[in-house]
């Protein structure tokens, strides 16, 4: 028998599908029947935009959704998950969260990746990427353990958008983030 | 080693081909890796095959020291290379920025590998003519090492993790020795603070590689005020700050040396005269800075008469040597985040021999 060609990809090691951080992968948090009285929380990830773009999706979840009130944390690290300080903090005093933009190669991936970290810890989350990084987002979903987790898209480019603009992007974006948060009562 | 008549050129294409249908590719053909070649390197090193040498906790994988051997023999690496490989992984986990996203970025930045002291001759690392390569395999491999580790152990492949909007010429191809016979400086090793004559490697993420053609004078601030030109171009400034080094050819090194500029003076020089006005800076969209230190398009008319310096310390402008001495062609390498200044002692064979 010839030698086996090794595998340099480690995959032999890792269960397929385990979330690499040991959390429970692929599991949805509960959905609300609506947002009335929900306590919102905003991770942002500090990209050009992000901080207007969901201030103003968290005010018009007020305004027009009676959502009771708004937590705005920053990520200081856009390119990480959130840490768990910050995750614990948005879990607790909050009942869902929107974390975004996911506006590059690795703040995509990790806008996606704590999406899936406060679903496991049972908060719902939208999460909010530019249309250019959709490959970027689906394939760190599959490598958390969560294939398909799906997430609100705003048309790419961002950064460069005037204020007005950012507003009218969020007022767009707005339905989508409904939809991901809310379902039949209960219901993941 | 059998001879020629024995080499089966047919086995060999299939194994290259299983492995371009594994998706373990850079594009390029791999060498297929068996056992008793994966032992050959691991025992080039005292570490554990198991031993972890590097994480990126944003996708949740590990690199051990034997997955980075089972790479770097793909990349083509001779065994006794091995010992830089894990030497150059270190010190580029060392970069905030390639622990950060600069893998997955879209600027899609390249590895800067630099290898100091004795290795370079023993292994046939290129110091001189075609410093940047192609054409000598311990540069090309090492560098090629890397590349694949990243695409393969950390999961990190083009248009998929990794965003890169054009990428660059010669990613993870850049692999240099420095020239320390002809640099009239002392080494980026020793500058560090490693004793003389130790082999080791530094590394960092460059935006890109800009040559600086100066053939055409002796006076050392007409030089280098050809490479403030363009270390301090408006399209390479994202931040308030950058970090941006020079590879100095042997003879600019000599040039600037003979009339008296020790390697600190040439980074002062730099530090203060690199940088644009502001009316160039509004220009290009980039006169305001934001609170996260990004530049942007200010909205408000200011006076255009100031002028912002761009690199703010010394860190931020490595100098190094290398190429042939047959022109004054330099090499302006943009940085992508910031040196850590701090270069990585290779294992020798003695070391490895001793903890075995």
């Amino acid at each position: 028998m010839p030698n086996a060609i090794l595998d340099p990809t480690g995959a032999a090691g890792r269960a397929p599908g385990s979330a690499p951080d040991g959390g429970p992968g692929g599991s949805l948090a509960p959905r609300r029947a609506g947002l009335a009285g929900a306590r919102v929380g905003l991770l942002v990830n500090t990209k050009q935009n992000a901080g207007l773009f969901l201030e103003e999706v968290g005010r018009l979840l007020v305004e027009r959704h009676g959502a009771a009130s708004v937590l705005a944390r920053i990520k200081a690290n856009f390119a990480q998950p959130a840490p768990e300080d910050l995750v614990k903090e948005l879990t607790t005093e909050c009942d869902v969260v929107i974390t975004g933009i996911g506006d590059c190669g690795s703040c995509s991936a990790s806008a996606v990746t704590d999406g899936v970290l406060l679903e496991g810890r049972g908060t719902p989350a939208a999460v909010i990427c530019s249309d250019a990084f959709r490959g970027s987002a689906d394939a760190i979903a599959v490598l958390r353990g969560a294939p398909g987790y799906r997430y609100a898209t705003t048309p790419h480019p961002v950064a460069v958008l005037n204020p007005d603009q950012v507003r009218d992007r969020a007022q767009a974006v707005l339905p989508d983030v409904v939809a991901l948060l809310v379902g039949p009562a209960g219901a993941a | 080693m059998p001879g020629s008549a024995r080499l089966d050129p047919d086995l060999a294409q299939l194994a290259i081909e299983h492995c371009y249908e594994q998706d373990w590719s850079d594009g390029l053909p791999l060498v297929p890796v068996s056992q008793p070649l994966l032992d050959r390197f691991l025992a080039q090193t005292s570490r554990g095959p198991q031993e972890i040498i590097g994480s990126l906790e944003q996708v949740g994988r590990e690199c051990t020291v034997e997955l980075a051997a089972i790479n770097a023999a793909m990349a083509g690496c001779r065994p006794e290379y091995f010992p830089v490989v894990l030497a150059a992984f270190e010190a580029l986990m060392l970069d905030r920025a390639a622990r950060g996203g600069g893998f997955q970025s879209t600027s899609g930045p390249a590895p800067l590998i630099l290898v100091n002291g004795p290795v370079r001759g023993e292994l046939g690392f290129n110091a001189a003519g075609g410093a940047f390569g192609p054409g000598f395999r311990a540069n090309a491999t090492v560098a090629r090492s890397v590349g694949l580790i990243v695409r393969n152990v950390f999961g990190i492949k083009p248009q998929v993790l990794e965003q890169a909007t054009q990428g660059l010429p010669g990613r993870w191809s850049i692999c240099i020795a420095e020239n320390e016979e002809e640099s009239p400086w002392e080494p980026l090793a020793a500058e560090a603070g490693l004793p003389a004559g130790t082999s080791a490697v530094s590394a960092t993420l460059l935006r890109t590689c800009e040559f600086v053609d100066n053939r055409h004078t002796q006076d050392p601030e007409q030089v280098l005020w050809d490479f403030a030109d363009t270390i301090s171009r408006t399209g390479a400034l994202i931040f308030r700050e950058t970090s941006c080094g020079v590879v100095f050819c042997p003879e600019h090194a000599q040039l600037l040396a003979g009339a008296g500029f020790a390697k600190d003076d040439v980074k002062d020089w730099l530090i203060e005269h690199c940088g644009r006005a502001q009316a160039d800076l509004r220009r290009a969209g980039k006169d305001g800075v934001s609170e996260n230190h990004v530049r942007f398009a200010a909205d408000s008319a200011q006076a255009d008469g100031g002028f912002s310096r761009i690199l703010p310390s010394r860190q931020h402008v490595p100098v190094l040597v290398a190429g042939a001495r047959n022109a004054a062609i330099s090499m302006v390498v943009r940085v992508f985040g910031l040196w850590s200044g701090t270069p990585v002692a290779i294992e020798t064979r003695d070391d490895a021999a001793l903890a075995v």
